[in-house]
């Protein structure tokens, strides 16, 4: 019996909605809880997290299974299928999970509404691993819809006008690209042999000759709407918008694994349904490719010269997850290597980041990067977590960003085969070094000016390390942290693993 | 199409200009007497359209006279039945509508139904 | 012949009768028997429907003691007697949702009036989703439109007097032209019984006579009947009268009366004329492009609404055009979407109505958007039934409006011209829909801080200070998530139900 595979989608989701009726039942009146009420909360939110993720990475570790819950309409199951894709999204997401769940106990003590938050934090958390899960694009579409919907009140948390403005926009992003998606889908519905995940695709080739254009431009248009979870040009602009308003565990989330699920989306679009040789050299591919190159240089340029630092991460993340776009655009085996490891690595390195943010807000106060001058002397772990991070992203070897962008650069330049897309092979790997570059010009000034603060009058002197924040916040950077070094300097076992899982792919 | 045919079948022709008629009274006049008016042109024309869809030339209405029974000395007497019904229906309609009128006509003093919306935007109610 | 099989002829009878009853007794034993009466109604349609399904086949029912071409009759198959239920059950819980606001804000000498109009319009309700006689589908159309007058001219001010005069006004435009397209077919076939018109059309088809007038009386029976149930450019008059009436009528005339119509059009299509004689016409394309302009222009109108009722009123206008953009697929799969349609609509706006005016009850009775801030949380039960609503308009899965949109666009796919405009304009009315709806959502569940909350003096409504209520929109959101989530057994019943009907 594999229906315990349940256990980790729906635990977290009622244990979340009785939080949520709890908290529900309170409001308005009383927003604050008492020491004990709150001692209770963590003890609950962290067993039912622990339990989930425990069971969840034990459920994608022992092997394929299937489970098929109900018929929505006839022909189309709400099917749960555990294959290698969903192995590697299930384990970075609950590691980043966990961790950004520990650091949240405390940072939400400053912010209020605490049931509330994690109520949907758990809601979430089972969401995502539903949509891991999913075996067939009905169901992927049923839970990325979920998803966002459950999402989009923790943006609200603040419950301010720019809170508004950013769900708002969230919302109607992540909406019309699902709608997008759901356009595709009905297209694919009638020219695919089936909608489950089969690798290298279902599409009925007899059946799609007659109609390839209008069959190319459903996928384009799937390629886009899906784009926009995972914040790629044009419609890449509720990610700045989203992320300061939100609290920092969930910009970390946000940004480490929800921005995933459109990657996720992607991926089993494009090579478990309609399967990379039907898009092949055409102009798709190369729309594709323009698209995300574009984003990866654009949402560098933007970053560099923001000033706040949580919109400043917030352009970085719309920039690497188009190289993980990038990758998969290639649809050579190399490039989608670079793209499944790129993926876990931003989850983790986003995370830290954006946790490391939200510590610089909560004890100091300062959001804007030019108020950070001499951070490292008052919280010089953090600020390392932030730094380790930061060389990781930029990819620095031995740090893990280095593995992945190789792979990414490998598989540009091996390329694409036919000879109009030359162009690509020398274009791409440039604009992956100027986004680099441009990476390390904008996340470095923070660690630099952290430690070394030389005379800037800004700087006021203070009691070393006196502010730093306590370990239920430190410990889960300073893992998340740990990690992207260890990947980086001992890689083989995870490339080995996903090479493995993308040559049975093409 | 035969532009004669119309010439033979005058009553419908008639019967459906009158329908016309009634039909652009209800729809375009501004005074709910006047619509009312044009509510009630609009049935009768139906009832001349189906009386005359029943009318047998030379027979007699179907009501059993001096116990004649044969079929052959009436006309059909379905569209009579018809139009029975629907004048019950057009008079309550009516009723209906002329109530309507006298209350907003007591509340607003007056029939024209423009006005009665821009004052009501103005009470902003 | 069974005993069950009188009962829709019992029902129909009943709730006729039961009216002139509630005009002599006083407003809380009106109110005792209006429901005795739709609950009775209700189990009587359920063992009539079990009964159909059961036989697998339709049967006819004769009225008085003349037989087929002469007398009256009705026919009862698994799509009556679902919707009969259907209806009922929408009818009751939209029922318990107005009842505390019939009796704060109706005059006590009214109070029994309503349920005699409510009784009557079930009686019309069944009346037209039974019959088997064009004209008596007719008398019961106008008995449909003046009962549905008075429920909304019952709050008696100036807004629903002037709604009331506009609705009768279009309606009885829209009756007219029925009874000529009616008297024209009558003319052409010399028949009013559904199935004696159909055989006669038959020939008339073969033999190509008539072709002219037959499109022209077709023509007249579709542009009535749109005008009725507010197909796009006859709209006007249908956000006034929604959005003033008292909540329990404006979530029964938006999701029965119009929804009537609907199914005496669909009755029109397979069992007079013969679907495949009206796909062959041009009626379908128009009614589609119809059925489009309305799904996007009533969301247009929507999302410039400021009043929460209005808004909800014309996001029916959206939801009357995909209904009808269904039929002009010009497949059976288009219909069955449309019929499935009818039910999710008709579940989900009344849950609107009803929640929302739960929401305004919790902002001073204010139905301006910007004064509902923070309602969610006053009144909570009606902020979750909201969003559920909201989300079921949208599109999101696990909700019913999700399935009826999977189902159009699967019947769009079937249709190689039609497919791409079909699967376009979802996804714009999806869009669309989303801003309207989310921008709600977030409004009512916006924090407001306790200073205003009190200046204003907004009040918090506890579930249990409202239990009819409450139930009312418990059973609402279970009713849609059924829809949503087991929606294959009932679009099986519909597919068999619409089987019968050829």
């Amino acid at each position: 019996m594999n229906s315990w595979i349940l256990i980790p989608v729906f635990l977290p989701v009622i244990s979340g909605i009785f939080l949520l009726m709890a908290a529900f039942r309170k409001h308005p009146e009383n927003v604050q809880i008492s020491a004990g009420e709150r001692h209770r909360l963590h003890l609950i939110v962290g067993t039912v997290l622990l339990i989930s993720a425990v069971l969840a990475v034990a459920a994608v570790w022992t092997g394929e299974k299937s489970l098929t819950l109900f018929y929505l309409m006839e022909e189309i199951p709400i099917y749960f299928h555990i294959d290698g894709i969903s192995r590697i999204f299930v384990t970075f997401t609950s590691i980043v999970w966990v961790c950004a769940g520990s650091y949240g106990f405390i940072y939400i003590q400053h912010e209020g509404k605490e049931t509330g938050f994690f109520g949907f934090f758990l809601l979430v958390y089972g969401v995502v691993i539903a949509l891991d899960f999913s075996g067939n694009l009905v169901t992927l579409y049923f839970f990325y819809e979920l998803m966002t919907l459950t999402s989009a009140p923790m943006v609200l948390h603040h419950g301010s006008k720019g809170a508004m403005i950013g769900t708002l926009k969230y919302l109607f992003y992540s909406l019309c690209g699902a709608y997008m998606g759901l356009f595709g889908i009905f297209f694919l519905y009638r020219y695919c042999d089936t909608l489950t995940f089969t690798s290298g695709g279902t599409l009925n080739l007899t059946a799609a000759q007659d109609h390839r254009t209008i069959l190319l431009i459903a996928v384009f248009v799937m390629l886009v709407g899906f784009g926009a979870k995972a914040g790629m040009f044009p419609l890449h602009s509720w990610l700045p918008a989203a992320h300061p308003v939100a609290p920092s565990p969930i910009s970390a989330v946000f940004s480490g694994i929800l921005v995933k699920g459109g990657v996720l989306a992607t991926i089993r679009t494009v090579y478990y349904i309609v399967g990379p040789d039907f898009i092949r050299g055409t102009w798709v591919q190369t729309a594709w490719i323009i698209l995300t190159l574009l984003t990866i240089f654009m949402g560098s340029m933007m970053a560099y010269r923001e000033p706040v630092l949580k919109r400043r991460l917030a352009y970085s993340t719309v920039s690497q997850v188009s190289y993980i776009l990038f990758g998969l655009a290639l649809l050579n085996p190399t490039g989608m290597t670079g793209a499944l490891l790129h993926t876990v690595f931003h989850a983790l390195i986003k995370a830290t980041l954006f946790l490391s943010a939200g510590v610089f807000i909560l004890e100091g106060d300062k959001s804007r990067v030019d108020e950070l001058t001499g951070i490292g002397k008052r919280m010089p772990k953090t600020l390392w977590c932030y730094t380790f991070a930061s060389l990781a992203l930029i990819g620095i070897p031995p740090a893990s960003g280095f593995i992945s962008k190789w792979y990414l650069a490998q598989g540009a330049l091996q390329g694409v085969q036919q000879a109009k897309f030359g162009v690509f092979r020398w274009l791409g790997p440039i604009v992956l070094l100027i986004s680099a570059l441009l990476t390390a010009g904008y996340l470095l000034p923070v660690t630099m000016k952290g430690f070394l603060p030389g005379k800037d009058p800004r700087y006021q002197q203070g009691t070393p390390g006196d502010e730093e924040p306590p370990g239920f916040m430190l410990v889960p950077m300073a893992i998340l942290a740990a990690l992207t070094f260890i990947f980086g300097i001992f890689p083989n076992p995870l490339t080995k693993y996903i090479v493995q899982l993308v040559s049975g792919l093409m | 199409m035969n532009v004669a045919n119309l010439f033979n079948n005058y009553g419908e022709a008639a019967a459906m200009i009158l329908f016309g008629i009634g039909f652009s009274n209800l729809l375009l006049q501004k005074n709910l007497i006047k619509k009312i008016i044009g509510l009630n042109i609009m049935d009768t024309a139906m009832y001349l359209f189906l009386a005359l869809k029943g009318y047998v030339e030379g027979r007699k209405a179907p009501i059993v006279t001096n116990g004649v029974q044969t079929m052959e000395a009436y006309i059909n007497p379905i569209p009579s039945g018809l139009v029975l019904t629907g004048i019950v229906v057009s008079v309550s309609v009516t009723a209906l509508m002329l109530a309507l009128t006298i209350r907003l006509y007591r509340r607003y003093h007056t029939l024209n139904l423009d006005e009665i919306s821009t004052r009501l935007k103005k009470e902003g109610l | 012949m069974q005993f069950v099989q009188n009962f829709p002829f019992i029902t129909i009878i009943l709730s006729l009768f039961s009216g002139p009853l509630c005009s002599i007794l006083g407003g809380k034993k009106a109110k005792r028997i209006n429901q005795a009466v739709i609950c009775i109604v209700m189990v009587m349609s359920c063992a009539v429907l079990a009964f159909v399904m059961q036989s697998g086949t339709s049967y006819v029912y004769m009225m008085g003691h003349f037989p087929a071409p002469w007398g009256n009759e009705i026919r009862v198959g698994v799509l009556e007697a679902f919707m009969a239920v259907f209806f009922c059950i929408i009818m009751l819980l939209c029922m318990m949702g107005g009842v505390y606001e019939r009796e704060q804000k109706l005059e006590d000498t009214k109070q029994n009036l309503y349920y005699v109009l409510v009784n009557l319009l079930l009686s019309s309700l069944l009346a037209l989703i039974y019959t088997n006689d064009l004209f008596t589908a007719y008398v019961f159309v106008e008995i449909n439109t003046i009962s549905a007058c008075g429920l909304i001219m019952i709050k008696q001010n100036g807004r629903t007097l002037e709604a009331a005069t506009r609705y009768m006004i279009m309606s009885l435009l829209g009756s007219g032209l029925l009874l000529l397209g009616i008297c024209f077919i009558y003319d052409l076939t010399g028949h009013l019984l559904m199935s004696n018109i159909q055989e006669q059309v038959r020939i008339l088809a073969q033999t190509g006579m008539y072709h002219m007038p037959l499109l022209v009386s077709v023509g007249l029976i579709c542009v009535g009947l749109a005008i009725k149930s507010a197909l796009f450019p006859f709209h006007s008059w249908l956000p006034d009268a929604y959005g003033y009436s008292t909540v329990s009528s404006a979530a029964i005339l938006s999701s029965l009366v119009s929804k009537g119509y609907v199914f005496l059009l669909v009755k029109i299509f397979f069992r007079v004329i013969g679907f495949d004689i009206v796909c062959d016409s041009k009626i379908m394309n128009i009614l589609f492009v119809f059925g489009i302009a309305g799904m996007i222009m009533g969301s247009v109108s929507a999302i410039q609404e400021n009043n929460i009722r209005r808004m909800i009123a014309y996001s029916s206008v959206a939801q009357i055009g995909y209904i009808y953009m269904g039929f002009g697929l010009g497949n059976t799969a288009g219909v069955i979407a449309s019929l499935y349609h009818i039910l999710s609509h008709a579940a989900t706006k009344a849950l609107l109505f009803v929640a929302a005016s739960g929401i305004t009850d919790a902002s001073d009775n204010h139905t301006d958007f910007f004064k509902l801030t923070g309602a969610g949380y006053r009144n909570k039960l009606a902020g979750i039934a909201f969003t559920a609503g909201s989300l079921s308009m949208i599109g999101i899965p696990m909700f019913c409006g999700f399935i009826s949109k999977l189902l159009f666009a699967q019947a769009g796919m079937d249709n190689t011209y039609k497919m791409l405009p079909t699967l376009i304009a979802l996804a714009i009315s999806t869009i669309l829909n989303a801003v309207y709806f989310m921008k709600t959502v977030i409004r009512i569940y916006t924090p407001v801080s306790r200073k205003e909350i009190q200046k204003n003096g907004y009040q918090n409504i506890s579930i249990k200070e409202q239990p009819v209520k409450s139930v009312a929109l418990i059973l609402f959101i279970i009713l849609n998530l059924i829809l949503g989530l087991c929606s294959e057994p009932i679009v099986a019943a519909l597919q068999s139900g619409l089987g019968m009907f050829a």
